[in-house]
């Protein structure tokens, strides 16, 4: 139960949120409480488990620091302006609830555990990706997006640790790595870090 | 020895930036990249046909790309502020990016199938804002959002496809390859079968172009140097709709098959008529190039969907020609932007008058128009078959609409380009490499001698592998 509500009150701060540094703790929480459910499963092999620390490392360590710097040096960057009102992603959090509520009732898929963690996580991190109009935000839904993922093949394939850690740290390093260098390098054209000045290729 | 193939063009990156006079580190290169292009030849007989076929389309193009990014670029280009803006790196990521597409189609099961098209978004997202202009970090940034949502939806899939292999007693080692799925004839339970396959098309059908996870495609391929869209359009778009087939084989193993084929229809179709009316409306002669890569992609689909052995084969040759189609035509507008500085339609007009350039790429506008004798002409045509003998009558109506008005879009363009007079302040003449002509010209050639397989002996080889793709109902 402690497991489910603090995912889901780490995903309602990503969403309803707007400052960088507030995201920022609730991505954390987030991802060290998926990553704590995560663990027994990838200590069984050494290979996964390594896998398993890198990826942590990465999505707890090397994102929140590189987010944070970029915050500190820019204060265009505190905000993750978001682009609906408060009420409204209010709703949009309560949504998301209802809506992995309805997955885990889903013929075939009732039967696997925390899945409806599953889907609420991966919901938020695509509601993370639309909702913010700021780069950093980006870069956070994909790697709360990747969390789901991950998640979800330890709760549906625990007997693959190996592909499962591979994939998710193969997700959070080009997440991390190539996301944050192109931010790094939009900056000199882009320094509000605006979702909304990427539209000049249209149509 | 399949590893030693996969990593054979990154080390010759490698060993070729340990040279640092010019001339030996370019014939260096030309070397190490040729031996790397012919070692799949040492696959055959250990790897099935599919495997193989795409591996040979993968090797050619990249190569011809190194030759022609070699022929192309002078020595002072690629100095931008960022450290991938280097000449050093870009080749060291093409490297790369070959590697990981030799990856996507020499592996065995979905898991590394998977791991190699992600390490294509790592490789190809730095090649894409190469140039370190905004609209290019524009495009990169989109490639790297859209295709990482993709990459992720498809894992999920994958996921999802474990957990019933093991849940019908596929060995774990197993688990995840098309081939143990496929022949053990796992009895999974439909919907969760259809929600596994369903997700990881959705997810490699992001990497392939279509309508509607496309958005990223038209400014990647646009924004990207010229051979590297020639890869993006030509290879990578290939690779995954290589997975999609291979996808296609376990779907319908696991009793899936409608689910799937109606899907591939929708995206077919629909990929199709958005790409086919947006060409209507281009301006610039690269994102032309763009958006006919999402109709060639619809094309493909549109073939799987229709199924049957016609379909099969329509779709597989259809991939095999505009491979070499597209990827001549990306080179002629590299060509054409090193002649004349700009990929802007209204500024290029009377190309055919003014050198080399404008005639090549009037035969790569002829190719992926699929005019006769190119390829792409023989594929439509058994795409027309196939749908008729799968009496899909809508969806095949649909399909030659939307392939009409890209025709129309590819034709005005061409006359608009190739005509004329041209603007008063044209340049003219700027000295192409001989080693980038070449490159255009052997991709181009390819495109009208790949029209003949299906007369030769290599059409019944051809049409065996296409029925491996499974995706008869």
């Amino acid at each position: 139960m402690t497991f489910e509500l603090l995912v889901f009150v780490a995903g309602a701060f990503l969403i309803l949120d707007a400052r960088t540094s507030h995201v920022l703790v609730a991505y954390v929480v987030l991802v060290g409480t998926v990553g704590w459910f995560d663990s027994p499963a990838a200590q069984d092999a050494p290979f996964a488990f390594a896998l398993f620390a890198l990826s942590l490392f990465l999505k707890l360590i090397v994102t929140p620091a590189g987010i944070w710097l970029f915050a500190h040096r820019n204060a265009a960057a505190r905000s993750l302006r978001p682009g609906v009102s408060l009420p409204l992603r209010l709703i949009v959090v309560l949504a998301l609830g209802f809506g992995s509520q309805a997955v885990s009732n889903v013929p075939g898929l009732a039967q696997i555990p925390a899945i409806g963690v599953v889907a609420y996580i991966i919901l938020c991190g695509l509601a993370v990706l639309v909702i913010h109009h700021n780069l950093l935000a980006q870069v956070i839904g994909l790697l709360v997006l990747g969390t789901g993922v991950t998640l979800a093949g330890i709760v549906c394939a625990p007997e693959l640790p190996a592909v499962l850690e591979l994939g998710a740290t193969f997700d959070a390093l080009v997440v991390t790595f190539i996301g944050l260098m192109l931010v790094r390098a939009t900056l000199t054209h882009n320094p509000l870090l605006e979702v909304d000045s990427l539209r000049s290729l249209r149509g | 020895m399949i590893a030693l193939v996969v990593v054979a063009p990154l080390l010759a990156a490698l060993i070729t930036t340990l040279f640092h006079r010019l001339d030996v580190r370019r014939t260096t290169r030309l070397i190490v990249s040729a031996l790397a292009a012919l070692l799949p030849l040492t696959l055959i007989g250990s790897v099935d046909g599919l495997s193989l076929l795409f591996a040979g389309i993968v090797s050619v193009i990249s190569f011809l790309a190194t030759v022609f990014s070699t022929g192309m670029y002078s020595v002072d280009w690629g100095r931008g502020p960022a450290l991938w803006t280097r000449k050093s790196v870009y080749f060291l990521l093409l490297g790369a990016f070959w590697s990981a597409m030799l990856l996507v189609v020499l592996a065995t099961n979905f898991g590394l199938l998977w791991f190699g098209i992600a390490a294509t978004t790592f490789a190809t997202a730095f090649l894409v804002g190469f140039s370190g202009e905004a609209s290019a970090l524009e495009a990169a940034w989109k490639y790297l959002v859209l295709c990482s949502v993709g990459i992720g939806i498809a894992l999920l899939g994958i996921v999802l496809l474990g957990r019933i292999s093991f849940g019908e007693g596929v060995p774990q080692e197993l688990a995840l390859a098309w081939g143990a799925i496929a022949s053990r004839h796992v009895g999974a339970p439909v919907p969760l079968a259809s929600l596994a396959t369903a997700l990881m098309l959705i997810g490699f059908a992001t990497k392939a172009g279509l309508v509607p996870m496309h958005a990223w495609l038209p400014d990647a391929h646009s924004k990207a140097p010229a051979p590297i869209s020639g890869l993006l359009s030509g290879v990578l778009v290939s690779c995954s709709l290589y997975a999609i087939m291979r996808t296609s084989t376990v779907a319908v193993a696991l009793g899936a098959g409608d689910t799937f084929r109606q899907l591939l229809l929708a995206f077919g179709v629909a990929s199709i008529l958005v790409a086919g009316a947006l060409m209507l409306v281009q301006a610039d002669l690269k994102r032309l190039l763009a958006y006919s890569t999402v109709e060639h992609a619809g094309i493909v689909a549109l073939a799987l969907g229709f199924g049957g052995p016609l379909g099969q084969f329509a779709a597989l040759f259809h991939v095999v020609a505009h491979a070499f189609s597209k990827s001549a035509a990306f080179f002629a507008a590299g060509l054409v932007q090193s002649e004349n500085d700009t990929t802007t339609i209204a500024n290029l007009g009377g190309l055919w008058r003014r050198g080399l350039a404008g005639r090549f790429l009037l035969g790569a506008l002829a190719a992926i128009g699929g005019m006769p004798p190119f390829a792409l002409f023989v594929s439509e045509l058994l795409l027309v078959a196939a749908g008729v003998a799968a009496h899909q009558w809508i969806a095949l109506g649909l399909g030659v609409f939307g392939i009409v008005l890209a025709f129309a879009a590819l034709t005005r363009a061409t006359i608009a380009i190739e005509s004329g007079d041209g603007p008063s302040d044209a340049r003219s003449g700027a000295a192409l490499s001989r080693l980038s002509i070449g490159a255009a010209a052997a991709a181009l050639t390819c495109a009208v001698i790949v029209a003949a397989v299906p007369w030769t002996n290599a059409g019944s080889a051809f049409s065996a592998i296409a029925h491996g793709i499974g995706v008869a109902p």
